[in-house]
């Protein structure tokens, strides 16, 4: 009976294809998760086959089964694992991208940094968008941002650092151009605002978003830079830690805890998770999202034991 | 364990008009013997016997079974067949709101009946996931006791139900917590009034101690590990759009909530539970209990009047 009625709600969801079902695939999913901690729940497993099948398509593995013998196997593992992340995580990258991080933002952190920083006197907030590919992440919290300056941010400033480790893409993220499918999800309202005609139709950002932007390149292993940046209020680095191995990992998510200035938030993507990373950031719920928080001392809740 | 207040007085007064109601549910007290059993204890005879209870109850799962959420090759004809379609599981939450529906007369529904079921189907979900992931004992009490959990909102709804239409509209406008918004306007919460009802109804004393105290871990028994998991799913559900029709703006640190570390001395699991990758998880079981809802509660479904 049990297994009569597993099978028949498993029917109940027809996926998108039908080896979106194949076993072979939550293997995958869980050696994707454990290798760099990002995770496709059961309505989200289908993006991932569809991703395996792009790289199956240019590779010599036919059937999952041999994919998963290329990803795991010690020879091929590292750099296959790159080339899938690099399938999983592609056309993720357009502005406003989540939009309830956003609402999270406006509706529960901006005002709580609000309280905490006005109390010891700072009207500035500081935000690191580490990995910030081509820009679309730091103009995203830019313009958000300039939004909320008449309204919650009204008599406070604030500065954007926007780093990454790829000097083209730090060269376009200063362009500020966008195309059509980047900008899919940016409401006219931006797109009047903050934006002016480029190239055919795609749309350059105004110097009044870019200026709040600093770019440079930078290394998240390079130890010694990372300590110069200090008194961060928010860091966003989204489907970049994915690239890392565990012990960089750590290495790196330890900075960014001592480059914060406590309450203060670290956002990583969508579907990626500090699990047995670390536990000096504390998980919050919010709604639609999550996120990491690095608690003032002393304030309410302990560690876990 | 409830102390006599006018105001308490006066809330069994009016929970007591609750008893000479017209739809006492005869289906009920089978209905959740059946929950309490694991689904291999139970008998395709018994379920039969169950949805015999009310003839329209039939034509509904028929009904249900049919629709393309089941996609079937061959129509279910027999309520044998729809029972294998639908799953045990399925038929017993679709007899429980039934019974609910019927009970509580359509110009009384404060909180939208699909709104209340979802929150009420995806609280039982999570709680049976929670609880099988931690290793609590009984994931099937788990799920009966995230189902009816919320039972005071529906006393609330019958007896009170123009100053609850205040309380709802109050807490959409605020975004606070449903208990808070009922304590301020009403002066109690559904977890008062709820376990009121509850005994009246005789449920067991786990679920009435769920109902009683899953708002206030503080006070809550210490031997019924149930009320924390209650309270944390609870609270999952609702920052993850199953909750009462609105948002709550607030960030929330479940390991530093007071249920968590009542949870962990009966669960020890729970340290090391992947919380990030639970709740991502959640998001499948939101669009299966949504699809699910919208069914049992689509315009063309609806039989009850």
């Amino acid at each position: 009976m049990a297994a009569e009625t597993q099978a028949q709600s498993l029917a109940a969801n027809p996926p998108k294809d039908a080896d979106d079902r194949d076993p072979v695939y939550l293997k995958i999913r869980d050696l994707v998760y454990q290798a760099c901690g990002i995770y496709h729940s059961e309505e989200k497993i289908y993006l991932l086959a569809g991703a395996c099948k792009r790289r199956m398509a240019l590779s010599r593995a036919k059937e999952s089964r041999q994919y998963l013998d290329l990803i795991s196997s010690p020879s091929t593992r590292v750099l296959e694992l790159r080339e899938l992340l690099n399938e999983i995580t592609i056309g993720e990258t357009c502005l406003f991208r989540s939009t309830p991080q956003l609402t999270a933002l406006q509706n529960v952190i901006l005002p709580e940094l609000i309280a905490t920083r006005s109390k010891i006197g700072l009207r500035k907030l500081r935000i690191w968008s580490a990995g910030c590919s081509t820009g679309e992440e730091p103009y995203t919290l830019s313009m958000f941002l300039l939004e909320q300056s008449e309204k919650l941010l009204k008599g406070w400033t604030f500065e954007i650092s926007a780093t990454d480790l790829n000097d083209r893409s730090i060269e376009t993220a200063k362009a500020g151009v966008y195309g059509t499918y980047a900008l899919r999800n940016t409401t006219d309202l931006y797109r009047r605002k903050y934006f002016m005609p480029s190239d055919g139709d795609k749309l350059q950002v105004k110097d009044e978003v870019r200026s709040r932007i600093t770019f440079s390149r930078l290394n998240l292993s390079d130890d010694t830079k990372m300590l110069f940046m200090k008194g961060i209020d928010l860091v966003f680095c989204c489907n970049v830690l994915i690239y890392f191995d565990i012990p960089s990992k750590k290495r790196v998510v330890q900075h960014f805890f001592s480059n914060l200035q406590a309450p203060g938030y670290f956002f990583l993507g969508h579907a990626e998770s500090l699990y047995q990373i670390t536990d000096q950031f504390r998980l919050v719920h919010l709604p639609g999202t999550t996120t990491y928080l690095k608690a003032a001392p002393g304030s309410e809740g302990t560690p876990r034991p | 364990m409830t102390t006599t207040t006018p105001a308490n007085a006066e809330l069994r007064k009016r929970v007591e008009k609750l008893r000479s109601l017209p739809s006492s549910p005869a289906v009920l007290q089978p209905l959740l013997d059946l929950l309490r059993r694991p689904p291999d204890e139970i008998e395709l005879s018994q379920v039969v016997q169950l949805v015999s209870y009310e003839k329209t109850i039939t034509a509904q799962l028929l009904r249900i079974a049919n629709s393309p959420l089941y996609a079937r090759a061959r129509p279910a004809e027999s309520i044998q067949s729809a029972i294998f379609t639908l799953g045990i599981q399925r038929i017993e939450d679709i007899l429980l709101s039934n019974c609910f529906s019927n009970l509580v007369p359509r110009d009384k529904w404060v909180v939208d009946p699909a709104v209340f079921w979802r929150h009420s189907f995806g609280c039982a979900l999570v709680c049976r996931e929670f609880a099988e992931r931690i290793d609590y004992y009984d994931p099937d009490k788990a799920y009966l006791a995230g189902l009816l959990h919320d039972l005071g909102i529906i006393v609330n709804s019958l007896a009170y139900t123009d100053e609850y239409r205040t309380v709802l509209a109050e807490a959409f406008q605020s975004g606070r917590p449903l208990d808070e918004q009922e304590k301020q306007t009403l002066g109690f919460t559904h977890c008062e009034s709820g376990v009121i009802l509850g005994k009246t109804w005789q449920l067991p004393e786990a679920i009435c101690e769920v109902i009683e105290w899953h708002h206030d871990i503080e006070h809550a028994p210490p031997t019924n590990p149930l009320i924390a998991l209650v309270h944390l799913g609870d609270l999952l559900c609702r920052l993850r759009g199953l909750g009462y029709g609105y948002e709550e703006w607030r960030a929330i640190d479940l390991a530093a909530d007071p249920a968590w570390p009542e949870l962990a001395r009966h669960c020890p699991k729970l340290a090391n539970i992947d919380l990030a990758r639970f709740t991502l998880d959640l998001d499948a079981f939101v669009v299966r209990i949504t699809k699910l809802v919208d069914t049992i509660f689509s315009p063309a479904l609806a039989l009850t009047g």
